[in-house]
């Protein structure tokens, strides 16, 4: 029997067990064992019941961390979005959480969970040009990951090393031309404290002024001092953005400016969007309610990054 | 790792019932909903077995026997009153657990972690399918892909559980 005909024949049995039918129809002998396992099937448990007990007997054990959106979500744009997916699963053990596919099968929009953290992305469309990132991404192992993000098609940046900053990290850039800083820390890590599993890493030709904007435009804070190398420039800032961190360091070497886009959730769109514009943003669109439940406003900062301002609608 | 190990961290750590939970999950609830009439009854019946045996944790002694035998133990006497309450009268004795029921329940419990190890996507339409009982439409509509391609995951995914089983 055609394999078709078969999955469709398995599929009505399936349909004639779950309803509890009789079986009047004839199956094919080829599925006598499948439809063993599939009457067994209905007796497996619910994942979430297991889940919500397991919280229940153990509500002070700390499990894996739960993903929520925070302030800072990357937004990837690139070109082949479910392939960026499927390697960030192979890396990262991303969960995917979201996919809605275009009628030609491309991605409008999609988000995966790493750890704490969320990513966006999309295909990139004549509207949405592809864009890349930069990543700092906390891991269990760097070098295993590392190592994983090689054989999922990423080249190496640098290998993985012990920093003097308390970390050990490496570096590769996906074939979507990402940045991906793989990194665990190493003073009872993997997470460094007051970081998320990953934070957005701009190294803008100007970084004083990439700073000064994310400054005046959101409010960032400074989360630590400003480390800047002997010519004077940013070699390495870390801001604080509500929930969030964002991190930056001038351009240079093969670390070179790429254009980001991040969605910022925020309490009042409208009032950061006045702001963000009167720190030299440009408007792309302005505040408007979606039909995806949040407002949110498109501004592009002086160096091309994307920012969706957004507030949830309550 | 070794199961008295195990039982011996947990015992010290309650937190570290977390790793006797995994490893017995599935055999107490598949025990359970052969036993019982629905899934909200298997849930509560396997809810309320867990809660015993964490309770009385500390009272296990190590005398060889695996922890499973205890738990399956507690099933039964769980399973009993369940349907001593429901009667109100007449004797419902503890089952002695024969062993055929615990290689049905082994098997069952087996099945669940072949589940948990196919590929997210077949999972995915696995648990949609047979514990949210949703139809092929409705998967479908939710995922984002074509009727033939959920019907062609569930297929795929029941042949790797057949592989799987049968291995």
């Amino acid at each position: 029997m055609p394999e078709r005909d078969l999955i469709d024949q398995f599929d009505q049995a399936i349909d004639a067990l779950l309803s509890g039918r009789p079986e009047t129809a004839r199956f094919d002998p080829e599925l006598a064992t499948a439809l063993v396992i599939a009457a067994d099937l209905r007796d497996l448990p619910d994942p979430n019941f297991k889940a919500r007990l397991k919280g229940e007997l153990m509500p002070t054990t700390t499990e894996a961390p739960v993903a929520t959106r925070h302030s800072v979500v990357p937004y990837f744009v690139v070109q082949g979005a479910a392939d960026l997916i499927d390697f960030l699963k192979a890396t990262f053990d991303a969960t995917e959480l979201v996919r809605f596919p275009r009628p030609d099968g491309t991605l409008m929009h999609a988000a995966v969970s790493i750890g704490d953290s969320i990513i966006e992305m999309g295909d990139s469309s004549p509207q949405y040009k592809s864009l890349a990132f930069g990543i700092h991404i906390y891991v269990a192992d760097c070098d295993a990951a590392h190592k994983r993000a090689l054989a999922a098609g990423a080249i190496s940046l640098h290998e993985p090393m012990d920093q003097e900053y308390g970390e050990r990290s490496s570096a590769v850039k996906d074939r979507f031309g990402n940045h991906w800083y793989i990194a665990t820390w190493l003073e009872g890590g993997p997470v460094r404290p007051g970081f998320r599993t990953i934070t957005p890493y701009f190294h803008p030709v100007g970084a004083d002024r990439l700073l000064n904007f994310i400054e005046d435009a959101f409010g960032a804070t400074e989360f630590e001092e400003v480390h800047r190398s002997p010519d004077g420039k940013i070699a390495h800032a870390t801001l604080q953005v509500g929930d969030s961190l964002i991190e930056l360091g001038e351009a240079h070497g093969q670390w070179q400016s790429m254009k980001m886009q991040l969605h910022l959730y925020v309490d009042d769109c409208d009032a950061v969007y006045a702001r963000a514009v009167r720190a030299g943003a440009t408007t792309v669109e302005p505040p408007a309610d979606r039909p995806y439940g949040e407002r949110n406003a498109w501004v592009n900062d002086p160096f091309g990054n994307h920012w969706f301002i957004a507030t949830p609608k309550a | 790792m070794d199961e008295r190990l195990l039982i011996e961290a947990a015992q010290k750590d309650a937190s570290r019932f977390a790793d006797l939970y995994e490893a017995n999950f599935n055999r107490v609830y598949a025990f359970v909903s052969r036993r019982v009439g629905n899934r909200q009854e298997a849930q509560d019946l396997t809810s309320e077995v867990f809660h015993k045996a964490l309770a009385n944790l500390k009272r296990f002694e190590w005398r060889g026997a695996p922890f499973a035998a205890w738990l399956y133990r507690m099933a039964a006497n769980a399973v009993a009153d369940h349907y001593q309450e429901k009667a109100r009268e007449g004797e419902f004795p503890t089952e002695e657990i024969s062993d055929d029921a615990m290689a049905d329940a082994e098997r069952r419990a087996s099945l669940g972690q072949c589940v948990d190890r196919l590929p997210k996507d077949q999972r995915r339409v696995i648990v949609m399918r047979f514990v949210e009982q949703r139809s092929i439409r409705e998967i479908a509509e939710d995922l984002g892909k074509s009727e033939g391609a959920i019907k062609q995951l569930q297929w795929r995914a029941m042949q790797n559980l057949r592989a799987q089983m049968h291995a």
